[in-house]
């Protein structure tokens, strides 16, 4: 019999820690599957992957939460600020009764298989003004760059600040220039663009938990035998698990290198930022499609 | 690559469909479709992967802007002004016009990211003063506007520049820069070539301007003259963004044209964005079907076959250029650029990427390269539209281009091999590359 | 055809000019307000980003359907200007047949795909993405329709238009 082919899709480039452990996956499932992978969106663009797995011309990719919210609104509560406390939180969720009711929720409604939650690290705001930043208020005025999209604009505001959308690829330019103020990221995606080069700061908001979803279409799923099924979801979780890890690791180095050179790194009132971010949150429409008890339940995880 | 495979199917039916005249949007569509049926795949791709790229690449909005300001610019007196200018700064000369032409260019290149714009142009307002009493041939006074055009897309701002980006993810605003130095380069070229022949055969020079008329005349003009400091200041002082500065460019070219000389009606102006509307819109499906057909390309990971195939032949960057170089030349003597640039050249980016060759180098590299194709025959877009602006013939118009096009593949080498020739303007800048 | 119908015909091709253009000032009003609300007020909008890109989709696709002439397009045609107006027939048809063919072949799956769409919206202007998407349809069916009036016409023994350079902008 052939062995199923695979295509796999995603929006991080070539040499992202997470196309390493992709590159790793295909290796281990070689004598069982072809996987195919595309990497930096050009297969399918940014936040079309989800349609192209349920209408079944891609089996397998990354998509992101924010995504699954547009069509399952039940799920942007997996899309706030200040929802998981770091990579174990996020993981011990998905593993959790109320995390497999919301992948099960995106299974039926949606027809795509959720396998695992894929870290790449914690978004914390990367200013170019020198001003200290304690408190959200101290964000007023201060034009954020955040991705495009009403979802992405509102966590913007829930940080305090003054929300800019604008390309990714034309926010060096934009921080040098002075078009933008700052710019959330994680720490890997900081060093990468070089935005340390032309910001002065780093505030560890850690506002929230970057993350996608390692998703299957549900009729490549269903296709597969069950021990197919269990050889994939094994080692799809040893491969994600291992990106994490990698991830933890080097966050912490680059906090160390972002002083060396020369940006003050610092944690500014966390709890002051959570508390006005869950407010903002709680008291927008996004809440209101919000499953009842969730939030709570995942504070209690 | 077998014979029979989908992918050289594909292949076989956007070039038979397009050799016999289907527009090149269309017979890539139509191409790629056929794929998706050969494949048993979703035929429904075509209509995604056009409808998606469409709305996802935000840099793409660069080029109806560019598009607008320039037919913007073309209506009215703007062009005459500028002309009038670069008359009294080099008309004096030895083959005056000659000079005039190459430096309007260089002027109206700060202000637009369009080549045929500046040949259709301002071209047929300069082709009209050099032929006049048969002063200069008409063959002559064509192909040095085609050439001279050439260098419009490599100064700042750029359409090609804008498409290099969207397919290799390079900066545009460090793109933009790099050409900046490369384009005055072409262009002094352009009028040394312009002087030897002009000596030679005894072109005349026009009557020099009095000095006390120069400032009313740079006065008349330096509306138009402000364009491009406009355009790169915005820029690079951070108050826009590239695609924004396209925006503003058009703005511009409105508000001058309309407002300040007034010599544009509200018919002329709605002709202007009309004829804007369907230039977008023809370049804007060819671009649509390149996206199509992109996908077809990255499914069957032509771009990774041939980054093995020629990492096989452990080539040096320099070699890996001069191939690229070659290769380009002669598919643009046959190719229409956007094509390429859209369907070709990210073929070649990821292995560029591998050997450490700077995407702005690379980037400017092949924008020259394409521009130079625009004079190439057969198939040089330029030199169909200046035959037809001058009521020329193709073959004299292409005699008389042949020591321009040696002039500006030379400065195509130059800048192949010293890359800091590119480079040196955007590190200035900030660029860290 | 009866002047009435060329009356009409012509009507109908000026009101789709007058979308033509009215697509393109949005592009170009949208993104001046971007930078007015940015630069200016200190307030930046999303919304300004989609409208314009957006509306370039719509130009592009409406545009290609109803605007674009014959001499407007963008064609490979150094073969195709070369030979006899009798062979420049027989490509018309030729090509013309396979287009209107793939395009028939793949429409049903296009409606298909537009009409699925309907799960998501533009996030700002909050317009369910099957509407806005159904211009591609809309694109194929008109292009379906012309090719098959130019194949029909070549048939009759019109040879068709040839691309006229000088009035394209394309670089
Ligand atoms: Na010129
Ligand atoms: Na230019």
């Amino acid at each position: 019999q052939d062995k199923p082919t695979l295509k796999f899709a995603a929006v991080f480039g070539d040499t992202d820690i997470r196309a390493d452990a992709i590159r790793n996956l295909q290796e281990a499932l070689s004598s069982e599957f072809t996987l195919e992978p595309h990497f930096g969106a050009t297969l399918f663009k940014q936040g079309t992957e989800l349609v192209a797995l349920q209408r079944g011309n891609l089996e397998t990719g990354i998509v992101a939460p924010q995504d699954i919210a547009k069509q399952l609104p039940e799920w942007s509560v997996l899309t706030a600020a200040y929802l998981f406390r770091d990579a174990d939180h996020l993981k011990t969720f998905f593993a959790s009764e109320p995390g497999k009711e919301m992948t099960k929720m995106a299974e039926d409604k949606l027809g795509i298989r959720i396998i695992a939650p894929v870290y790449f690290g914690t978004r914390q705001v990367n200013l170019k003004p020198e001003k200290e930043i304690k408190t959200p208020a101290d964000m007023a005025g201060i034009k954020l760059r955040m991705p495009g999209g009403d979802a992405w604009q509102f966590l913007g505001s829930a940080l305090g600040a003054n929300p800019t959308p604008m390309a990714y690829s034309e926010v060096y330019t934009g921080l040098q220039t002075g078009a933008i103020d700052g710019q959330d990221n994680p720490l890997p995606n900081d060093y990468n663009m070089k935005f340390y080069e032309v910001t002065s700061q780093i505030v560890l908001t850690s506002h929230l938990i970057g993350y996608d979803l390692f998703a299957v279409s549900k009729k490549t799923w269903d296709s597969l035998t069950p021990e197919q099924q269990a050889t994939l979801e094994a080692e799809v979780n040893k491969a994600v698990d291992w990106s994490t890890q990698r991830h933890l690791e080097e966050e912490a180095k680059l906090a160390d290198f972002f002083k060396e050179q020369g940006l003050k790194v610092y944690k500014p009132d966390v709890e002051a930022f959570r508390q006005y971010a869950q407010q903002k949150y709680l008291e927008s429409d996004f809440a209101r499609d919000w499953p009842e008890g969730m939030l709570d339940k995942i504070n209690a995880l | 690559m077998s014979l029979f495979s989908p992918f050289a199917i594909c292949l076989a039916s956007i070039t038979v469909l397009a050799v016999l005249g289907l527009p090149i949007g269309y017979a890539m569509i139509g191409g790629s479709i056929l794929y998706l049926l050969v494949q048993g795949q979703d035929l429904a791709i075509a209509a995604e992967q056009l409808l998606q790229g469409l709305r996802g690449s935000f840099v793409l909005l660069a080029i109806p802007l560019f598009i607008l300001s320039a037919e913007l610019m073309n209506v009215g007196s703007l062009s005459n002004r500028l002309l009038d200018f670069c008359n009294a700064l080099v008309g004096r000369f030895r083959g005056g016009l000659g000079h005039v032409n190459v430096v309007q260019s260089v002027i109206f290149a700060g202000m637009s990211g369009s080549a045929i714009a500046d040949a259709a142009g301002v071209g047929r307002l300069i082709i009209g003063m050099m032929t006049r009493d048969g002063r200069y041939s008409r063959s002559y006074a064509g192909a040095i506007t085609a050439a001279s055009a050439v260098v419009g897309p490599i100064i700042p701002p750029s359409i090609p520049m804008v498409l290099f980006a969207l397919v290799s993810d390079a900066s545009i605003g460090y793109l933009f820069l790099g050409g900046a130095v490369p384009g005055l380069l072409m262009a002094a070229m352009l009028m040394a070539i312009n002087s030897v022949v002009a000596h030679r055969k005894g072109f005349p020079v026009e009557d020099p301007v009095v000095l006390r008329r120069l400032p009313m005349i740079t006065v008349r003009a330096f509306p138009a003259l402000m364009m491009p400091v406009i355009l790169l200041g915005g820029i690079y002082g951070g108050v826009a963004t590239p695609t924004e500065a396209a925006a503003i460019a058009a703005a511009y070219a409105f508000l001058i044209s309309i407002l300040l000389y007034r010599d544009v009606s509200a018919k002329d102006a709605y002709r202007a964005v009309l004829s804007s509307a369907r230039s977008s819109a023809s370049i804007g499906l060819m671009i649509g079907g390149a996206l199509v057909f992109n996908y077809v390309v990255t499914i069957e990971n032509i771009p990774n076959s041939l980054s093995a195939l020629i990492s096989g032949y452990d080539l040096s960057p320099l070699g890996f250029l001069l191939i690229v170089n070659v290769t380009l030349l002669i598919l643009g003597c046959l190719l229409e650029g956007i094509t390429i640039l859209l369907v070709i050249v990210p073929i070649f980016v990821p292995t560029a990427q591998a050997l450490g060759i700077d995407m702005v180098h690379f980037g400017v590299v092949v924008v020259v390269n394409l521009m130079i194709g625009l004079i190439t025959p057969p198939y040089g877009l330029l030199l169909f539209v200046v035959a037809n602006v001058a009521r020329a013939g193709l073959w004299p118009i292409m005699r008389d281009v042949f020591p321009f096009l040696l002039a500006l593949i030379a400065a195509l080498a130059f800048i192949t091999l010293v890359p800091d020739a590119v480079l040196w303007l955007p590190r200035l800048l900030g660029y860290s590359g | 055809m009866t002047m009435n119908q060329l009356r009409l015909l012509r009507w109908m091709k000026r009101r789709a000019e007058n979308v033509a253009v009215a697509l393109l000032a949005t592009v170009f009003v949208s993104f001046i307000l971007q930078i007015l609300f940015r630069y200016v007020l200190g307030w930046p909008v999303g919304w300004t980003l989609e409208v314009s890109t957006l509306a370039w989709m719509w130009l592009v696709l409406w545009g290609a359907a109803f605007v674009v002439t014959e001499r407007d397009e963008i064609r490979f045609d150094i073969v195709y200007s070369a030979v006899s107006r009798r062979t420049r027939r027989g490509f018309a048809i030729v090509t013309a047949m396979a287009l209107i063919a793939l395009l028939l072949v793949s429409l049903p799956a296009t409606v298909d795909y537009v009409m699925f769409m309907k799960v998501e919206k533009a996030s700002y202007i909050d317009i369910r993405l099957d509407y806005l998407f159904s211009v591609y349809v809309l694109f194929a069916l008109a292009a379906i329709v012309r090719y098959a009036w130019l194949g029909f016409e070549a048939i009759r023994g019109r040879a068709p238009d040839l691309t006229d350079p000088s009035h394209l902008r394309d670089e």
